[in-house]
């Protein structure tokens, strides 16, 4: 927070250091935690076949998501619409594969389709000036009754059985290596945004426009053009879960992304709890993901009824959080 | 962290006399030109669907809308309270998921056999409850509202599950049947409701020390603190009165469903939408209860409009998601395009 500056360095030598030490790794001890109890309380989580599936059924969409919502919050934003970029891309890589053409033009549109939800918002955002969490809130409103129009009212979009060239199963069920093709795709994402945020001068000037928007603009930085980028990235990133999605289940689903934002939003931000200013960062990011995804598949190995894993999730969300705030509201005061 | 996330534009401070004059018209502008575009919903419809301008289907409008109104003024509440900076200030995501756990709770009560007298304060103590929480979240351990409702929002709604079994769990009382029935002037009882309910917490925010402070709290926590005010008791009771009127449209909704819903996750966008539209019909562009429920009719007579005029409804999302547009972009213009 800004307000919180980074009393850090100063603190060093008393003892609250520990506690802001628990606090600054409280992602990475929730996970031990949850890994160790998960791994006594069931005799099915440790096994390899397991861990793979969390990767590849728990991990892998949320992961893409979060990662486009952590460059739109790094910019000192939010993007309630990635579930929409999600969905034109599913949209738009159904439709042309179905329609014939190769899955190769497929991917690309559906690319560009996020990346046109994510200029809609860049428009909004850095062209006419409405806040960030206005304009994507918008555009997920207009994106769901687009879509309703666009599937007579909300009607899935089934591929056939048949006909369908193997290369599009292969995106959602193949491998490279031995290793998913959802997880490959995940992994350099994960290595492209890193780089493009901690890296580049691009990344520098998103990162200084997040901390301090109007000291980044006297600094003579050209904000605008930066704003409205992160938001493309945005949509096309969350593009690619919607390509990845789609391989894996054969169907278009209108309005099936959103399911994803809320959640996205909570890995960023329990992200932010391992920078030491508490920032948003894509390792961050990363662990929170993870943190979720492992609950998600312990709490369903444990036997615990689907409804109790929310509140589990929840709970866990929650004290992760409030034990990261606590801290850092106590270092303010 | 990168909190500055305005959910409303900042207001500009000082500026030259003819600016000033300049954006009080712009403002004037804006504000006429949102009631004058209500009015031109209301000739349009009136016009073109002989029915939509009677008193019945007035207040039909009015009796559909009264969860919804409820929600969004438990919500104005909170942004009242909190200021407009959404991650910082003040949202409270949960009161959609708190509708559906307090409407369960009053649903499962009534089917196991206890009355109205139990079931009632059941369902408000449980909205009050997660109201408490979700103080305790933002004002003791300093949660940012965003993820402090956001977390409890999972939380609510997993209990509901928990409780429901993702069942609509039915429910019928004489009280749910008055609830539910037409009043005077073939009103639905629920138009009743939404408007008492307004008045009263219209008269609460608007018209008195208390409302006065929690606008004060809102806008400049930083003076309210050295003017003595007790931020962070205001501040958590905001999120109090938030959860009450999650549980008290739950109420409603088991009235108006007959039992339970296990859609309630559904309103949370609308809710929000509402409530922070409700700034464009005040004089100074703040989010008031008044501006509130004319949000909440406007919304209300488009679906009703358009079921009228056999248009799909599923129209109405995207047109509220271009009305909170053209309503930020003109905000927003009018406060100079800085504030990107």
């Amino acid at each position: 927070m800004s307000t919180v500056a980074n009393p850090a360095i100063k603190d060093r030598f008393t003892p609250k250091s520990f506690g802001e030490g628990v606090v600054r790794y409280a992602v990475i001890i929730a996970l031990a935690g949850v890994f160790a109890f998960f791994s006594f309380a069931t005799s099915t989580f440790l096994t390899s076949a397991n861990l793979a599936s969390i990767l590849v059924n728990n991990f892998t969409l949320l992961a893409i998501i979060a990662v486009a919502m952590t460059f739109a919050v790094s910019a000192g934003g939010i993007d309630l619409s990635v579930g929409t970029a999600v969905d034109f891309a599913s949209f738009a890589f159904v439709s042309l594969v179905l329609s014939g053409h190769s899955v190769g033009l497929a991917v690309i549109a559906a690319l560009a389709s996020g990346a046109i939800v994510g200029l809609v918002n860049a428009l909004l955002i850095a062209g006419v000036g409405i806040t960030p969490f206005l304009a994507t809130l918008g555009t997920l409103f207009i994106g769901r009754s687009a879509q309703q129009l666009l599937t007579n009212g909300g009607n899935p979009v089934y591929l056939p059985q048949t006909g369908i060239p193997p290369l599009f199963g292969f995106i959602g069920h193949g491998h490279i290596l031995g290793i998913p093709v959802p997880l490959v795709i995940v992994g350099l994402l994960i290595i492209a945004a890193s780089t493009l945020l901690f890296s580049t001068r691009f990344g520098r000037v998103v990162l200084a426009i997040g901390v301090q928007q109007s000291v980044a603009r006297y600094s003579g930085l050209r904000i605008s053009g930066h704003i409205g980028l992160v938001y493309v990235i945005s949509g096309f990133v969350a593009a690619l879960a919607g390509i990845i999605l789609t391989s894996t289940v054969s169907v278009y689903i209108p309005n099936s992304g959103n399911a994803f934002m809320l959640n996205a939003i909570g890995a960023t931000f329990i992200g932010t709890t391992l920078s030491r200013e508490g920032r948003p960062n894509v390792p961050g990011t990363v662990l929170g993901v993870l943190l979720l995804s492992i609950v998600a598949n312990g709490l369903l190995l444990t036997g615990l009824s689907f409804y109790w894993q929310q509140v589990g999730t929840g709970l866990l969300i929650f004290i992760v959080l409030a034990a990261s705030f606590l801290n850092r509201s106590s270092r303010s005061d | 962290m990168s909190s500055d996330i305005d959910t409303l534009p900042a207001y500009g401070s000082g500026g030259d006399t003819t600016k000033g004059i300049g954006r009080w018209l712009a403002g004037f502008a804006l504000r006429g030109g949102s009631l004058l575009a209500f009015a031109a919903v209301l000739t349009f419809f009136s016009v073109s669907a002989p029915f939509f301008f009677t008193l019945g289907n007035i207040g039909n409008v009015l009796g559909q809308s009264a969860i919804l109104g409820v929600l969004a003024i438990g919500l104005t509440i909170v942004i009242i309270g909190g200021g407009s900076n959404v991650v910082k200030g003040g949202i409270d995501l949960s009161l959609a998921a708190n509708l559906g756990l307090s409407a369960a709770v009053y649903a499962t009560l009534i089917s196991a056999g206890y009355g109205d007298s139990v079931a009632i304060p059941g369902a408000l103590a449980t909205g009050v409850l997660i109201g408490i929480v979700n103080a305790i979240a933002v004002v003791v351990f300093g949660i940012v509202p965003l993820l402090a409702t956001l977390a409890v929002m999972n939380v609510v709604a997993g209990l509901e599950l928990v409780l429901t079994q993702n069942t609509v769990v039915s429910a019928s009382t004489d009280f749910l049947s008055v609830l539910s029935s037409y009043g005077p002037f073939d009103i639905p009882v629920l138009a009743y409701v939404l408007v008492i309910f307004t008045v009263l917490a219209g008269a609460v925010v608007q018209f008195t020390p208390l409302g006065l402070r929690l606008y004060a709290v809102g806008e400049f926590p930083e003076a309210a603190r050295a003017a003595g005010l007790p931020v962070r008791r205001i501040v958590a009771g905001s999120y109090i009165a938030s959860g009450l009127c999650g549980g008290l449209a739950g109420i409603l909704s088991v009235a108006y469903l007959s039992g339970s819903t296990t859609g309630a996750g559904e309103m949370l966008l609308p809710v929000v939408v509402t409530a922070l539209l409700s700034v464009v019909f005040s004089r100074r562009l703040v989010p008031t209860i008044g501006g509130t429920l004319l949000s909440t009719l406007l919304v209300g007579f488009l679906t009703n409009g358009f079921q009228l005029l056999n248009i799909s409804s599923t129209l109405v999302s995207g047109i509220q998601g271009v009305l909170i547009l053209l309503v930020v972009a003109a905000t927003s213009l009018q406060h100079g395009k800085g504030a990107v």
